[in-house]
């Protein structure tokens, strides 16, 4: 048998499709989704409190985002062959959403107490839509630890 | 209750060389996972599920314990 000093180390591979496409959600979500924050936040500064009035600053968030993941994934798969995910990705995937699920989850009861206490829609929708936010921001940054650490 | 220890060792790196030097890519195709992955259990970053790693023992055509190794001391 051959000792293990002589073995030969590979280089580390650089990150695979699913990182990379990890990657680009996480800017996607944080930019549009971030974006549309500021402009909701300073809506309901200035007293706008109406839901509809939201609407059209919301489509702009979801294009924009829906923009960013068509583009991120074709120069990914332009940079490097797309590969289905495999075992790994889909327990990384797993493990970060059990992990982070209770964001949600704390909007969601935060939200029906919002209801029961009559606090007006606009600021249930976007308790609920925060805490999506901020849930959705926690899975693919705790998936990207997982990647570079180890499971 | 005391927390878990222990961690899986393995030889896949010994394995691949006795086997003229097979490359991560290649057993990565053989086992159906990606390079990285094979790369992480490799590097021990990564306990791979039973089913992944009775691919492995068989593409080396050995036992399964020749190539994972459970160390119950280490941290």
């Amino acid at each position: 048998m051959m000792s293990s000093q002589a073995v030969t180390r590979e280089p580390r591979p650089g990150a695979s499709f699913e990182e990379r496409s990890v990657w680009i959600q996480l800017v996607g979500v944080a930019l549009a989704l971030g974006a549309y924050f500021v402009v909701a936040g300073w809506m309901l500064a200035s007293g706008i409190t109406i839901l509809p009035a939201f609407a059209g600053v919301f489509v702009v968030a979801v294009v924009l985002l829906v923009a960013i993941l068509v583009g991120g994934h074709l120069v990914a798969a332009l940079v490097g062959r797309p590969e289905p995910a495999d075992v790994r990705d889909h327990e990384i995937e797993w493990r970060a959403e059990s992990r982070t699920g209770w964001i949600l989850a704390t909007g969601v009861i935060g939200a029906i107490g919002a209801l029961v206490v009559a606090v007006e829609p606009v600021w249930v929708a976007h308790l609920l839509l925060l805490s999506l936010y901020l849930s959705e921001l926690a899975r693919l940054g705790l998936q990207l630890v997982y990647y570079r650490r180890g499971i | 209750m005391e927390p878990a220890r222990g961690s899986v060792k393995n030889r896949i790196r010994q394995l691949r060389f006795e086997r003229g030097e097979m490359t991560q890519q290649e057993l990565a195709e053989r086992i159906g996972v990606s390079r990285q992955t094979v790369n992480a259990i490799e590097g021990g970053k990564y306990a791979p599920s039973l089913e992944v790693a009775f691919r492995i023992a068989l593409v080396f055509a050995v036992p399964l314990e020749a190539v994972f190794q459970f160390d119950p001391d280490a941290r």
